[in-house]
């Protein structure tokens, strides 16, 4: 079972890389140009892609490349001369505390809120709930950190607007240097995680169990917390699961709204110098990321519902 | 007319197991006769009406339509021999497109095959609905008993020889089902049509029917007139779902003493007799050997080793 | 369906239409090029001359951001079309041919989903050059995996629906039953994706622009307008708030039209609670003696308030019920009967219910107990079953600590003693092997195990009333008869006092001492059982014992037939409910609505102005009982 599933993950893994690889090596530019610069002479040029490798088949290169990377070897980037590798792992933690504390902000709201929506649907609650998420959903994140770097930063100048304090120098200011980013991000998230678990503890609680629950005299919070939201809480995980990966691309941005020194921020940069093989080393990274992400997301399926551990 | 012989239908279920849902199931339907088939949930009476219509096609066996072996042909001859049996289901509600209008549900038949939709009218009224009301409206306008007399009509329209019915009254409440039951008789008699009728009642078969299969695990039971399984039933099998019936008959034991426990999975059927694991009667042999059908009084077919001969 | 879709999705709709307009003719409307500089001072505030201002090189913003709006309407409506072209028809055919065309559909997409969508944006825009049509192509591409799964997930609905199987029994090609049976199904979640997906590909167009990779300048792009605003955000808020506010509405609107044509396909839906408490005083009630006796019921109400009328779904129910007695209420679907069990236990669904009526236990009036006190009561002395076994245990919670539940809540018991007890109960309703089934869950069992389980359930905490909804409904004969025997005995040995509702006069003859036959909301006929039976006097009650099959009835004897339905709830008939249908109704029927009388047998009372007077008789069931 779980064997089967991990052969899964690696094909899937292997051709997202393979995929990704070809691309970018199909898609125009020159990266002699962007080494030697306009001026150099085409015997240059033609003996640096001698020396790199440019002119063995895409296939070789690939296995090249693939051959490295299971042995921990990403590559040099040809523009800054770091090592991939370095540069990925210099950034990372940015990234993941930002996503791991939107995550943590958005779940610790939608959970609450959903729940209280759900018990009197329709009502204040609800209503209000309804308004706000589509007003969250409907807020891009570029447009909704702007707004709060004004109100924060420059008006009140509670927040700092942009900016990175590692939690090793300060975790104070590190909690505040990620503060504002994690919120811009997490408020659509929230949105729709507490719509889609609204939904369907709604529709859980139509269920025959859930009445017979009460018939046995059961109290409304203990019905709502105890027997109706782990049964209702799949589509929230398999949110939680894809939204994982679309987060890095929020992250960019975000990255790049808040001056955060993040792995979005360096992809971005990459693809702007051309640094093809950053780039490649960013793919690889986000997707063994959301496969991991999914294969967590499976093991915990089976973990919130019996039915699913056989299938 | 209709020639069944060993048919096999099995579904994947998963890890390389197997669905035994029928397996080796033989009858005949005459032109003009009512053959009901009864059985429990999971029996396979329904997954034999739709390997009729190929639909899907069985594993393996024979089904002959006049003679004519339809497992065998494909595409268009399919289609062609198919339209002369029909099918009404269950869920009437589920059976009509909720997005179509009644008369665009009778005409799809003859629009199909690029025939006129002059006999809709004449459907909706054979059927009982008014064609001027009725007709531009939509199915969730309708009642279930409504709808099932929709999907009745959509069955007739193409003229077919053998209607099969899968539970067509099990949805609907006991006046209603009175009302569906004589209109099948009456449809029956007036387009000369051939049934199959199946329902999990008993009593609903037997009033409809004119032979009885009784279907257990996939497998054959006993084939018998109506009266005669009723009064004298003579699988095991067959006394116990009649005892079972509450206000039934109390000429037998009650079911407690004839039947016990639950069926068990058609992945992993028993060896030899299907239902020797809840059978009083069972004995070493039951497992040993798979009873084979044979007659046992005039028109009365079954398949165990033991049989009641007496009856009751 | 002429449902509404109200008034947030026309003013969304009208919004989206005016942008739309907007951008298509915003060469004709009388705006400053989007692209003039010094239109205005710079950086000046919203004024008469410029409704948004004017940005940093005093090009007029309002103009600007009209122009902008071609290039996020047409990205966002040309990249949802795209991905729908192309991801449809694979969504359709893996959905409806299954098996192998599905897998291979489905692999891929798993592995596009798993390709980091962003940053291919990024790369493919910053190295192919950003322009409208590579953004479009590169959005609409990214749309086509979540296309493909949605139209797939909606085909498959509908693939396996009955009316597909019967458009092929007719003969339909697979191309024909695809357009005529299954496209206009998906159709409407369809579109109502295509506006979400407008909404997502809008804000991501914004978010390329943003990021200076979107239609580059001069062209003004919404995304590229908030990027210039930033720098002078101290000074000049505007610049920022403005594209910021058009863009937010737009989203919004493309979200709300998405939302309700997506709510259109929405059951009702209720939550645990009704949303507001209710407001509408409680129905009257009749006067009444109070008897004292374990459970009397006594002018019993439940009305719903609807947009097509009120339906009084229980029109007033009275009856007491001993300990040690069987009441069985019997009728068909709409009659009220599982409505008056819910009324009766206070488990009414939210949604514009009004009841009335007073339920007292031992003489004491439950309706008037504070929620804790009640719920103590539906606890300890009332007990439920439903009808179907697969629905009434909570797939995800193992049998264990179900059953353990109440005993833990209601009657305070340690983990080990619930445990012990729930071993012991699951033993007594004939669970072999109960420490073991304690362990697993509800799909696990068969559905005539789960209904043994919600049995012991009900029973664990001693109750004096079980109610029992259409208890074996679900399950096949020989299972039923076995649970039947189970709750008889049940019964018996507690000496418990059993409601049981049922369609089946058949199960009700065989078990009950008194029987209700409701029609309409309405006690219409009510008695011992055997008098019932034997001495019927209602016609519904007559017509419904010969519109059942009968065993011992000849193959093709014709059935009596109740002619027409039930009536509409929200629109009963005048005078008594079942006059137009009854073959003896007279006047006097159209007219007056016939009172509970006595027949000659005590406790037998029906509702008839020309009562039948002989039996139809099941009468070998009723003495068969307990046989």
């Amino acid at each position: 079972m779980i064997l089967r599933k991990v052969i899964r993950l690696l094909v899937v893994l292997g051709v997202v890389t393979f995929l990704s690889y070809v691309m970018l090596n199909l898609l125009p530019g020159d990266p002699t140009v962007q080494i030697l610069g306009m001026s150099a002479t085409e015997e240059a040029r033609e003996q640096l892609r001698q020396e790199m490798g440019l002119n063995s088949p895409l296939f070789v290169r690939y296995a090249d490349w693939l051959g490295g990377v299971v042995t921990g070897d990403l590559g040099t980037s040809y523009i800054t001369d770091i090592p991939v590798l370095e540069a990925l792992v210099d950034r990372l933690p940015v990234t993941l505390e930002l996503l791991v504390v939107a995550q943590v902000i958005s779940l610790a709201l939608a959970v609450p809120l959903a729940v209280a929506a759900a018990r009197r649907a329709g009502g204040a609650i609800d209503q209000a709930l309804t308004t706000l998420s589509f007003g969250m959903l409907s807020t891009p994140v570029f447009v909704l950190g702007v707004v709060l770097i004004l109100v924060f930063a420059v008006h009140l100048r509670m927040l700092p607007a942009t900016g990175w304090t590692p939690i090793s120098v300060d975790p104070y200011w590190n909690f505040l240097s990620v503060l504002l980013p994690s919120i811009t991000l997490a408020v659509g998230q929230l949105a729709v995680y507490s719509r889609l678990l609204r939904t369907d503890l709604i529709a859980t609680l139509q269920e025959d169990y859930i009445t017979l629950a009460r018939a046995r005299g059961l109290s409304p919070r203990r019905i709502l917390w105890r027997h109706a939201l782990r049964p209702s809480a799949i589509s929230l995980i398999t949110a939680i699961g894809l939204n994982l990966g679309g987060l890095i691309g929020g992250a960019v941005i975000i990255e790049t709204l808040f001056g955060l020194p993040g792995i979005g921020r360096l992809i971005v940069d990459s693809i702007f110098a051309r640094d093809y093989l950053t780039v490649q080393g960013g793919v690889v990274l986000i997707s063994v990321g959301y496969v991991l992400v999914n294969f967590a997301v499976d093991l915990v399926y089976a973990a919130v519902d019996p039915r699913i551990r056989r299938a | 007319m209709l020639r069944v012989e060993d048919l096999v239908v099995e579904f994947p279920a998963g890890k390389g197991r197997r669905v035994h849902a029928v397996s080796g199931v033989s009858f005949d339907v005459a032109r003009g006769e009512t053959l009901g088939i009864v059985g429990e949930s999971g029996c396979g009476k329904s997954t034999t009406a739709r390997a009729l219509m190929q639909l899907p096609a069985p594993l393996s066996g024979s089904i002959r339509l006049d003679g004519v072996e339809m497992t065998s042909l494909r595409g268009e001859k399919l289609r062609e021999t198919r339209r002369r049996l029909q099918m009404i289901f269950q869920d009437p509600i589920s059976s009509l497109n909720p997005r179509r209008k009644v008369r665009d549900i009778v005409a799809e038949g003859p629009r199909v095959w690029g025939e006129g939709a002059d006999r809709v009218d004449e459907m909706l009224e054979a059927v009982g609905l008014d064609p001027v009301t009725a007709a531009g409206r939509r199915p969730h306008e309708f009642s279930g008993g409504q709808c099932q007399r929709i999907c009745i009509a959509r069955a007739l329209v193409l003229r077919p020889e053998v209607v099969i019915c899968d539970e067509p009254v099990s949805a609907l409440d006991v006046s209603v089902q009175a009302q569906i039951l004589g209109l099948l008789e009456d449809l029956k008699e007036r387009y000369r049509l051939t049934l199959v009728f199946i329902a999990h009642d008993l009593a609903v078969v037997k009033n409809i029917s004119d032979r009885v299969l009784v279907m257990y695990l996939g497998k054959i039971c006993e084939l018998a007139p109506g009266e005669t399984l009723v009064n004298r039933p003579a699988h095991p099998y067959t006394r116990a779902l009649l005892a079972s019936i509450p206000g039934g008959r109390l000429a037998l034991p009650p079911a407690d003493q004839l039947i016990k426990g639950e069926p068990p999975s058609p992945v992993w059927p028993p060896s030899g007799c299907r239902f020797r694991t809840r059978c009083p009667k069972a004995r070493a042999r039951c497992a040993e050997e798979e009873p084979v059908v044979r007659p046992v009084a005039d028109g009365q077919w079954v398949a165990c080793h033991f049989p009641e001969i007496d009856g009751v | 369906m002429p449902r509404r879709l109200g008034w947030t999705f026309w003013l969304s709709a009208g919004w989206i239409g005016l942008l739309l307009l907007a951008a298509i003719f915003a060469d004709l409307l009388p705006l400053p090029r989007y692209d003039e500089t010094l239109a205005g001072a710079p950086q000046s505030g919203p004024s008469p001359a410029h409704p948004f201002g004017t940005d940093g090189l005093g090009r007029d913003m309002l103009s600007r951001v009209v122009y902008g709006a071609r290039v996020s309407l047409g990205v966002g409506i040309g990249a949802v079309l795209l991905g729908l072209v192309i991801g449809a028809p694979f969504g359709l055919i893996a959905g409806y041919r299954r098996r192998a065309a599905d897998a291979v559909i489905m692999a891929v997409n798993d592995i596009a989903l798993a390709f980091p969508a962003l940053v291919f944006a990024l790369a493919v825009v910053a190295f192919a050059g950003a322009g409208l049509s590579n953004v479009l192509i590169v959005l609409g591409v990214l749309g086509v995996p979540a296309w493909t799964r949605l139209i797939r997930g909606a085909t498959m609905a509908f693939a396996e629906r009955e009316f597909v199987v019967a458009a092929r029994a007719l003969g339909a090609r697979d191309s024909r039953i695809l357009l005529r049976e299954i496209v206009p199904n998906v159709a409407l979640p369809a579109s109502s994706y295509a506006f979400i997906g407008m909404a997502v590909a809008v804000v991501a167009e914004g978010g390329l622009a943003f990021l200076g990779l979107s239609v580059q300048a001069p062209t003004p792009t919404w995304g590229g307008l908030i990027n210039e605003g930033r720098g002078i955000m101290e000074t000049a808020p505007h610049i920022v708030l403005a594209p910021s506010f058009v863009m937010f509405l737009t989203v919004l609107s493309f979200n709300l039209v998405g939302d309700r044509l997506r709510a259109l396909t929405d059951v009702r839906q209720s939550g645990l609670e009704p949303a507001r408490p209710s407001a509408a005083t409680p129905l009257p009630t009749g006067e009444h003696e109070v008897a004292g006796t374990l459970l009397q019921v006594a002018d019993v109400r439940t009305h719903f308030e609807t947009p097509r009328g009120t339906v009084r779904a229980v029109d007033g129910v009275s009856f007491t019920l001993e300990r040690g007695r069987t009441l069985a209420v019997v009728g068909e679907s709409g009659s009220g009967k599982s409505m008056l069990i819910r009324t009766i236990l206070g488990l009414l669904p939210g949604a514009g219910a009004v009841s009335g009526g007073q339920v007292y236990l031992e003489g004491r009036e439950i309706g008037d107990l504070a929620p804790a006190e009640k719920r103590e009561i539906l606890g300890t002395r009332f007990a439920t079953v439903f009808q179907d076994p697969m629905t009434a245990l909570n797939p995800v919670r193992t049998i264990g600590t179900q059953v353990m539940e109440p005993l833990r809540v209601h009657l305070g018991m340690d983990r080990k003693r619930a445990r012990q007890e729930a071993v012991r109960l699951l033993a007594s309703v004939g669970i072999p092997e109960p420490a073991q089934v304690l362990r697993r869950y509800p799909h696990q069992l068969s559905g005539g195990m789960r209904q043994r389980v919600t049995i012991a359930m009900a029973l664990s905490c001693d109750p004096d009333v079980l109610f029992a909804d259409e208890p074996t409904t679900a399950l096949d004969v020989t299972i039923q008869d076995q649970v039947l025997r189970l709750i008889h005995r049940a019964r018996e040995e507690r000496d418990l006092a059993m409601i049981l509702v049922s369609h089946d006069l058949a199960v009700v003859s065989q078990w009950a001492d008194e029987v209700i036959v409701m029609y309409a909301g309405k006690v219409v006929e009510r008695g011992p059982a055997a008098a019932l039976f034997e001495r019927t006097r209602m016609p519904y009650t007559e017509a419904l014992l010969q519109a059942i099959p009968r065993l011992d009835d000849p193959s093709h004897h014709r059935l009596r037939v109740i002619e027409g339905r039930p009536p509409d709830p929200a629109r009963l008939p005048p005078g008594c409910r079942f006059q137009p249908r009854c073959p003896y109704a007279g006047e006097r029927c159209e007219t007056e609505e016939p009172p509970l009388v006595r027949a000659e047998t005590p406790d037998h009372l029906y509702a008839c102005w020309f009562p039948v007077g002989t039996g139809a008789g099941i009468v070998e069931g009723t003495e068969s009982r307990g046989r």
